[in-house]
C-alpha cells in the first residue's frame, strides 16, 4: 500500500488500472481530461496492458465502451457534463445490453449559460438510464469506488453498467492523501472478468441489441433491468463486505454521520458534503442534536435505508447540489418519495438548493439552513425550494450585471 | 360503440379504409377514433388499422382486441399467424374478406363468425388499374355491413380522404364510383350488444436473472422462421435456358434468400424473397424475369 497525494481525477485513473481495464475509449472534456491523459501515459508505457483508444466523441465513445464490454472485456469510460449529456441515448442502450463497465463522471453544471463548476444536474440527467450511481465524497472514495463499482457490474445479480461520479475541480483537481491498494490486494478483492451472460465470440453468432415491436416484451426487459439495478444493493454490500477486510475501510449506499440522536438532519451527496460535516462539528460543540445522511448510492435509490435513518429525526433539511426547473431539488423529491413510501413523516421537511455550478455553500449557509429548520414548525404550511445565496455573491452579480452592460434596477425580488 | 379492424398488407390501403369510415363516421357527427399500426414500414408487409365510433364518448384507445368487424384486404394474410387477422373473432358480428363471391374461407381459416366476401381487386383492377388502392372499396363494405354509416357520407368521406392524399380528381371519381358499388351490393349484418366481460389475469413479475432478462437473441438462424416471402409484390424468376451460372444474382441478393446448388445454377427461395427484384437487375443477360405475384392482388 502506498499513500500520495493524489487529484480525484488521478485517483479514478488508479481505480481503473488496478480494476485491471483492458479497454478505454476516450474523449477529452474538462474537468475529466487528466483521467484520460494519465490512462493514455499508462497504456503507452506498459504499465496497463490492452487498447486505449482516442473516439470522434462522447457518444462513440460510450457506443465503443458498451460493444467492448459486450465482448466480454473490462472496460473503462470517464467523461464529464455535456459529454455525458451528448452521450445520454447510449447509456440508455448499453445498460440495456446489461453489459457491465465502469463510467467515471467528473460532474459539472451543463450549458446554457456554459460553466465549469460543479453540480449534479449532468450526472442526474442519467438516473433513469439503468446505470448504477455511485457518488464519491472524497479522492481516496473515487479509487475506492471504482473498485467497488467494476464488482457491482459484474455482479451475476446485477450484470449493468456503473457510474462513479466525482464533483469537478472540488474532487478532480483537487489533491489529498489517497491509500493506493497493492496490485495483488486490488486483484483478491477484483478477479478477472468473467460474463455472466453470453458475449460476441468468433463463429458463435448472438445479437444483442435487439428490437423489439411488442410492449409485453418491452416492458419484460425493462422491468427486469429495474430489479437488476435494485440487486446493486446486495451486491454492494458484499463487495463492501470484502473491501474492508482487505483495505479497512468501509461503505455503505448512504453515510450516516453523527446522525444517532438527531432532531435535525441534513441530507446531501458529492465533495460538499464535507462542508456540512464542519457545519455540524460546530453545531455539535454547541450542544446542538444535528447530523447529515450523505447520498452515496443513488441508483438504486436505498430508499429503506435512507427512511430508516431518517426515521426518528424532528426536521429534515436537503440541500440539493441540482435544479429541475419548475420542480425543485431532484433529491429532495426523491428523499420525500422514500419516506413517504416508508411511511416515515418527519414533522419539518425543507428543500435547499446550494452550489449549483460551483457556488460556495459557506458555513453563513449552513446556519441558515439549520436555523430554519430548528425553528421550523410541523404545520407552518407549504414551503418552496430555497436557494442559498450570500450577499457577496449577490453584490458579485450586480457587479458583473454591470459589465455586461446591462441597467441596474434598484429591485431584488 | 362499433369497432372496426381492417388487416391489409403495406399498400392495400387499409390504413386509408379506416380514415374513410372515420370521417363518414364523423361527418355523421358520431364520436369518432381511427389510428394505424405498422411495424416494418414496408410494401408487403402487414398492416392493421382500427376505427371505433359511438353516439357517446369513447373510453378505449389503441388496439381493438375485440372488433365488432374485422375486414382483411388479402386472404394470403388468413394463412400468416404472425397477422392475427382473427384474433378476438368471437366478438365480432361478420368477418368480411376481400375475395371472389362463395369463396369457401369459414372452414380453411377456421372462421367463426358470419363471413362475407366481395372482390373489391376485381373491381379495383377493372375500374382503377391497379390491384392495390383498395381502400374506397374496403371503407364500403365496412360502411355498409355497420348499417349506421349512410351512402352520402361514406362517398363525401372517400372525396375527402383521397384529395388529402392529392388524388387527381380522376382517381377520386372511380374510387367514389368503386366505393358506391360496393355500398350498393353489400348487406347491413346484425351486430349483437358487445359483451362487457373483463378476461385476463394480473400476475407478479420477479427477477429472472441476466440472460432471460437481456433483449439478445441466441439462437442463430431463427429469421427463417419468418416468411418474408409473403411480402412480395413481384417475383423473380430464373430462366435457366438463358443462366451462365456467373452468381452475380446469388451475391446482389441483401436477403440471402438465392443459393448456388451444386450444380453452379442459382434458386431462389421464395419463402423468404422480398421481391426487391435486386437479382434481375444485376443479371447480365437479363434471364431473370419479373412476374406479378399471383394474389388476390
Amino acid at each position: 500500500m502506498v499513500r500520495q497525494l493524489l487529484t480525484g481525477n488521478a485517483a479514478a485513473a488508479w481505480g481503473a488500472r488496478l480494476a485491471r481495464a483492458e479497454y478505454v475509449p476516450a474523449f477529452p472534456i474538462t474537468p475529466q481530461t487528466e483521467i484520460i491523459e494519465t490512462l493514455a501515459d499508462w497504456f503507452a508505457d506498459g504499465s496497463m496492458p490492452g487498447k486505449f483508444v482516442t473516439l470522434d466523441s462522447e457518444h462513440s465513445m460510450l457506443t465503443a465502451a458498451g460493444a467492448a464490454a459486450a465482448t466480454g472485456v473490462r472496460t473503462f469510460a470517464a467523461t464529464s457534463s455535456q459529454g455525458l449529456v451528448y452521450a445520454l441515448e447510449v447509456l440508455y442502450s448499453v445498460a440495456g445490453w446489461r453489459v457491465p463497465l465502469v463510467l467515471v463522471n467528473v460532474s459539472r453544471g451543463l450549458s446554457a449559460p456554459i460553466t465549469l463548476g460543479p453540480d449534479h444536474n449532468d450526472v442526474l440527467a442519467a438516473r433513469d438510464t439503468g446505470f448504477v450511481q455511485l457518488h464519491a465524497e472524497t479522492c481516496q472514495e473515487v479509487l475506492d469506488s471504482v473498485l467497488l463499482a467494476y464488482r457491482i457490474a459484474e455482479d451475476a445479480r446485477v450484470s449493468l453498467p456503473v457510474l462513479v461520479n466525482l464533483d469537478g475541480f472540488f474532487l478532480s483537481f483537487t489533491r489529498e492523501p489517497v491509500e493506493i491498494p497493492e496490485a495483488d490486494r486490488a486483484r483478491e478483492f477484483l478477479g478477472d472478468f468473467t460474463p455472466v451472460q453470453p458475449v460476441f465470440r468468433a463463429s458463435r453468432p448472438v445479437a444483442q441489441g435487439v428490437a423489439v415491436l411488442e410492449g409485453g416484451l418491452y416492458s419484460y426487459f425493462r422491468y427486469q433491468m429495474h430489479r437488476a439495478v435494485q440487486n446493486a444493493v446486495a451486491a454492494h454490500t458484499a463487495a463492501a463486505t470484502d473491501f474492508e477486510r482487505l483495505f479497512g475501510r468501509r461503505y455503505g449506499t448512504i453515510e450516516s454521520y453523527r446522525l444517532d440522536g438527531a432532531d435535525v438532519a441534513l441530507v446531501m451527496a458529492g465533495s460538499f458534503t464535507t462542508k456540512a460535516k464542519a457545519a455540524v462539528e460546530r453545531w455539535r460543540s454547541q450542544g446542538r442534536r444535528v447530523g447529515v445522511l450523505r447520498l452515496r448510492m443513488v441508483r438504486p435509490f436505498p430508499a429503506a435505508e435512507i427512511a430508516a435513518t431518517l426515521a426518528g429525526c424532528r426536521a429534515v433539511g436537503v440541500i440539493d447540489q441540482n435544479l429541475s426547473p419548475g420542480l425543485g431539488g431532484i433529491f429532495f423529491h426523491e428523499v420525500a418519495g422514500a419516506l413517504a413510501a416508508h411511511q416515515v413523516q418527519p414533522p419539518v421537511l425543507r428543500s435547499f438548493i446550494g452550489g449549483l455550478g460551483g457556488k460556495d455553500i459557506s458555513q453563513a449557509e449552513f446556519d441558515h439552513v439549520l436555523e430554519t429548520l430548528e425553528s421550523a414548525h410541523a404545520h407552518d404550511g407549504p414551503h418552496e425550494a430555497e436557494l442559498l445565496f450570500t450577499r457577496t455573491e449577490w453584490d458579485q452579480v450586480r457587479n458583473r450585471l454591470a459589465l455586461a452592460g446591462k441597467t441596474w434596477e434598484r429591485s431584488a425580488t | 360503440m362499433i369497432r372496426i379492424r381492417f388487416h391489409g398488407r403495406g399498400g392495400h390501403g387499409v390504413k386509408t379504409a379506416g380514415r374513410i369510415v372515420g370521417t363518414a363516421a364523423f361527418l355523421a357527427s358520431l364520436q369518432v377514433q381511427d389510428s394505424p399500426v405498422y411495424g416494418a414500414e414496408r410494401r408487403g408487409a402487414p398492416v392493421a388499422a382500427f376505427t371505433r365510433f359511438d353516439s357517446a364518448p369513447i373510453l378505449e384507445r389503441g388496439v381493438i382486441d375485440s372488433p365488432d368487424l374485422i375486414v382483411i384486404a388479402d386472404e394470403t394474410l388468413l394463412a400468416d399467424a404472425g397477422a392475427a387477422v382473427l384474433a378476438g373473432q368471437t366478438s365480432a358480428a361478420a368477418v368480411f374478406v376481400n375475395a371472389p363471391a362463395g369463396a369457401r374461407l369459414n372452414e380453411k381459416y377456421q372462421i367463426l363468425p358470419p363471413l362475407v366476401t366481395w372482390d373489391i381487386t376485381a373491381r379495383t383492377q377493372a375500374v382503377l388499374g391497379t390491384a392495390s388502392a383498395l381502400s374506397a372499396g374496403l371503407a364500403a363494405a365496412a360502411a355498409k355491413l355497420t348499417g349506421l354509416i349512410s351512402a352520402e357520407h361514406l362517398l363525401a368521406a372517400v372525396r375527402e380522404e383521397l384529395r388529402q392524399l392529392r388524388a387527381t380528381a380522376d382517381v377520386v371519381d372511380k374510387n367514389v364510383t368503386i366505393a358506391a358499388e360496393v355500398f350498393d351490393q353489400l348487406s347491413t349484418v346484425r351486430f349483437a350488444p358487445a359483451a362487457s366481460g373483463i378476461a385476463g389475469e394480473v400476475l407478479t413479475v420477479g427477477y429472472e436473472g441476466v440472460n432471460l432478462g437481456t433483449a439478445s437473441i441466441l439462437a442463430p438462424g431463427n429469421a427463417q422462421q419468418r416468411n418474408t416471402g409473403t411480402w412480395r409484390v413481384e417475383r423473380p424468376e430464373i430462366d435457366y435456358d438463358v443462366c451462365t451460372r456467373c452468381g452475380l444474382c446469388q451475391l446482389g441478393c441483401p436477403d440471402g434468400a438465392i443459393k448456388i446448388e451444386k450444380n453452379g445454377f442459382p434458386v431462389i427461395d421464395y419463402d423468404h424473397c422480398k421481391g426487391c427484384m435486386i437479382c434481375a437487375q444485376v443479371c447480365p443477360l437479363h434471364g431473370i424475369a419479373r412476374t406479378k405475384e399471383v394474389r388476390s392482388w
